[in-house]
């Protein structure tokens, strides 16, 4: 099992490195089959891991194994160590088995760019870089692993260097996840300060339960976590991150990079526990995003940037169910919401594939009509987005909801948001299937659709995104908490619930979110296909994405700029640059004076110096 | 101890030095000045003999001949600039020669 971690681990690394050295001398289209290879074959070494853990007991079945020291500090020594446990495991399989879906789709996706090269190092990078992070055995391999796939999506979202929208969004991603970086480095500082470890086992039986200490940790964790996950109020990233390749939307910022946070909570939970202020301040954060993104969705036109914020909505409910300590259920959602997104994501790339890259859903209308297939297995992610049964989002969604009617009044004010967030869901999601997969094709669609070779893309982008529609339509069935939950007991041993809702609570909110669900698809089948009522003016509010962006622009952007403008005016002209030529202008004359000094007659040079010699001869004559 | 005192030494050196100097600063032919400046070197290497000799010991001759050396090679090189100026028919006047003025 050790060995199959290692490997799940170095395969993507060696992929990486393989085609960075190998450069322009093997083709392009090598580079690609490289990386799908060794991302599979991770997922192998993941699945083999996996079986080997099954066979052990419950308790028996976390493994550590250390390499060296990998970072030597005073009397503070950190391993490399990998934590294989039945949460890491889970993480491996997504991040590797969706990985390598994702990866080979790319293969028919990128055919024909110029780099596409250096879009699969990037792609292996970046599985590499996640599963450290989920593999690391201690909390600064974690951090590791936290900055590199912060590093990756910088140069995925970057990827079309060409254009300059996509170089903004990924410096805009990479600064917010820089600032979620800082905040749960000092976190790391303070639990070296007061456990003096950071291994997961020391850290959760010697940090201090409630307190400011505590609370502070915390705090800084869910930084870290609000930055990569994209939740309120450093969420603003994540809309413009679709500058990047679909594959790239799909994978990192739908599938598992912006999930690590969700990760990141239920990994130490116990901490979060000791701080349980923290906690609920996720929860509700999540709570707030949920609806937020929900309202946003309702009015963008952009199919990736609709689907983004669905993503962040989804998110909302994973971090909603960490806060509150149902974190089995949590992950569920993760693992569901891996797939019907990327699902998501990669039918509406087959889309903007087929189209020539166009991706304004007013454009796009119709071309459903032209896809059947892409057609199907996009209504199949959008109900299991909306959590109709049977689809995969009915059982983890719920769940999470059903946990919020079991915590309390403040749980009760998050059922409700989450039950709103369920009503938009089934709006927005359905607002983008009729107005892009029904009715007649635009006459932009007509034009400018072109058939891949009678079919309606790549055979790759094909089989994967029928794999991932198996997934999301049979995935959920994993767990239905009234009746059986497997994930609930293969967890309990690293991440067991707090909150447990009884079966009348899941029967509830199983009714009441499958109601609102298919009342959110009604509302939108009315607007965009009957078109009984005319649809609403979008409210500004929404279209501007509750003025985040310019909130923040005034907050920082403007202030520093003005600020630094005074400290232009008022400093650096008249003291820096003022003293300088100062310095310059004195030099100047002074050497201009002594000039006349240097006659060129060496016989006068020399009778200084007889002069000179003389005089001090005397001097020191006289001095004796 | 044979021969003269040791100031005599010193005074001839002292002489041999100004002569030397004085010919390097009214003199403005460039070959007389390499010869002021050899006398110079020589009224040091003179100082530098007697008091080996005064001290018995034997590092003063050494270090003169190492003067010695050094005085061939600035001679090599001076000559070599006078015969240079020589050959491009550079009138021999130091005076003539302040194009380095500031």
């Amino acid at each position: 099992m050790k060995i199959a971690a290692w490997i799940c681990l170095l395969l993507p690394l060696a992929s990486a490195l393989a085609i960075t050295i190998a450069g322009t001398r093997i083709p392009r289209r090598a580079a690609a089959y490289v990386s799908t290879l060794t991302t599979m074959g991770a997922f192998v070494a993941a699945v083999v891991a996996f079986f080997d853990m099954w066979s052990k007991a419950p308790h028996a079945r976390a493994a550590a194994t250390t390499s060296w020291t990998w970072l030597s500090a005073g009397q503070y020594h950190f391993g490399l160590t990998l934590l294989v446990d039945q949460l890491s495991i889970v993480m491996m399989l997504i991040v590797a088995g969706v990985g390598s879906l994702i990866i080979a789709y790319a293969v028919g996706y990128m055919d024909g760019e110029d780099e596409e090269r250096r879009f699969f190092a990037y792609m292996s990078l970046f599985v590499f870089s996640m599963l450290l992070l989920v593999e690391g055995g201690n909390l600064l391999l974690l951090l590791a692993g936290w900055g590199m796939v912060g590093l990756s999506s910088y140069l995925l979202i970057g990827y079309y260097q060409e254009r300059a929208s996509a170089i903004a969004a990924a410096k805009k991603a990479f600064v917010m996840n820089a600032f979620g970086d800082a905040t749960m480095a000092l976190a790391l500082f303070l639990l070296i300060k007061v456990t003096g470890r950071l291994d997961y086992a020391g850290v959760f039986a010697h940090s201090p339960h409630g307190g400011t200490t505590a609370n502070l940790i915390a705090l800084g964790l869910l930084g870290g976590a609000l930055a990569k996950s994209a939740q309120l109020p450093l969420h603003t990233w994540l809309p413009d991150a679709m500058e990047g390749p679909t594959p790239v939307s799909a994978l990192i910022h739908a599938a598992t990079m912006v999930t690590a946070g969700v990760y990141l909570i239920v990994r130490t939970h116990v901490l979060f526990e000791n701080a349980y202020i923290v906690q609920d301040l996720a929860a509700g954060l999540g709570a707030a995003t949920l609806v937020m993104a929900g309202l946003i969705a309702l009015v963008q036109t952009d199919i990736k940037r609709v689907i983004a914020y669905s993503t962040m909505s989804q998110i909302g409910y994973m971090f909603v169910g960490a806060g509150l300590g149902a974190y089995p259920n949590a992950m569920f959602h993760l693992m569901t919401h891996a797939f019907f997104k990327a699902l998501l994501f990669l039918a509406a790339g087959i889309a903007i594939h087929a189209v020539t890259g166009e991706q304004d859903i007013r454009k796009l209308a119709g071309v459903g009509k032209l896809m059947p297939f892409t057609k199907i297995v996009f209504l199949i992610g959008s109900l299991a987005l909306v959590g109709i049964f049977p689809f995969a989002g009915f059982f983890s969604k719920d769940s999470i909801i059903a946990a919020a009617l079991a915590h309390g009044t403040y749980g009760a004010i998050i059922w409700v948001a989450c039950i709103v967030g369920a009503f938009l869901t089934g709006v927005y999601a359905f607002r983008l299937y009729f107005i892009v997969f029904t009715g007649e094709p635009s006459a932009f669609a007509r034009e400018h659709f072109h058939a891949h070779h009678d079919k309606e893309g790549p055979l790759s982008m094909l089989w994967t995104v029928g794999t991932l529609a198996v997934l999301a339509l049979v995935g959920g069935f994993l767990q239905f908490a009234p009746v059986w939950h497997p994930l609930t007991d293969w967890l309990a041993p690293v991440a067991a619930p707090i909150t447990d809702p009884s079966n009348t609570q899941e029967w509830i909110t199983s009714g009441f979110a499958l109601a609102v669900g298919l009342a959110g698809i009604g509302v939108a089948y009315v607007l965009y296909v009957a078109r009984t009522v005319p649809v609403p003016k979008a409210l500004p509010l929404f279209e501007k994405k509750f003025y985040w962006d310019e909130l923040y622009d005034v907050l920082w952007y403007r202030t520093a700029d003005a600020f630094s403008r005074m400290l232009g005016t008022v400093i650096e002209v008249p003291l820096v640059a003022g003293a300088i030529s100062a310095m310059a202008g004195l030099a100047g004359a002074s050497s201009r004076e002594l000039s006349v000094a240097q006659s060129g007659l060496v016989r006068t040079y020399a009778l200084f110096l007889a002069g000179g010699l003389a005089i001090l001869t005397l001097v020191f004559l006289a001095a004796r | 101890m044979h021969g003269p005192d040791i100031q005599w030494y010193v005074i001839l050196s002292a002489i041999l030095f100004t002569t030397g100097a004085l010919g390097v600063m009214l003199r403005r032919n460039p070959l007389i000045i390499l010869l002021s400046v050899e006398i110079m070197l020589n009224s040091a290497n003179l100082l530098l003999i007697a008091f080996s000799r005064l001290h018995g010991r034997e590092d003063g001759q050494v270090f003169a001949i190492s003067v010695m050396a050094v005085a061939a090679s600035e001679v090599v090189v001076g000559l070599g600039l006078i015969v240079a100026m020589g050959r491009r028919n550079v009138e021999l006047d130091v005076d003539k020669l302040r194009t380095l003025r500031g």
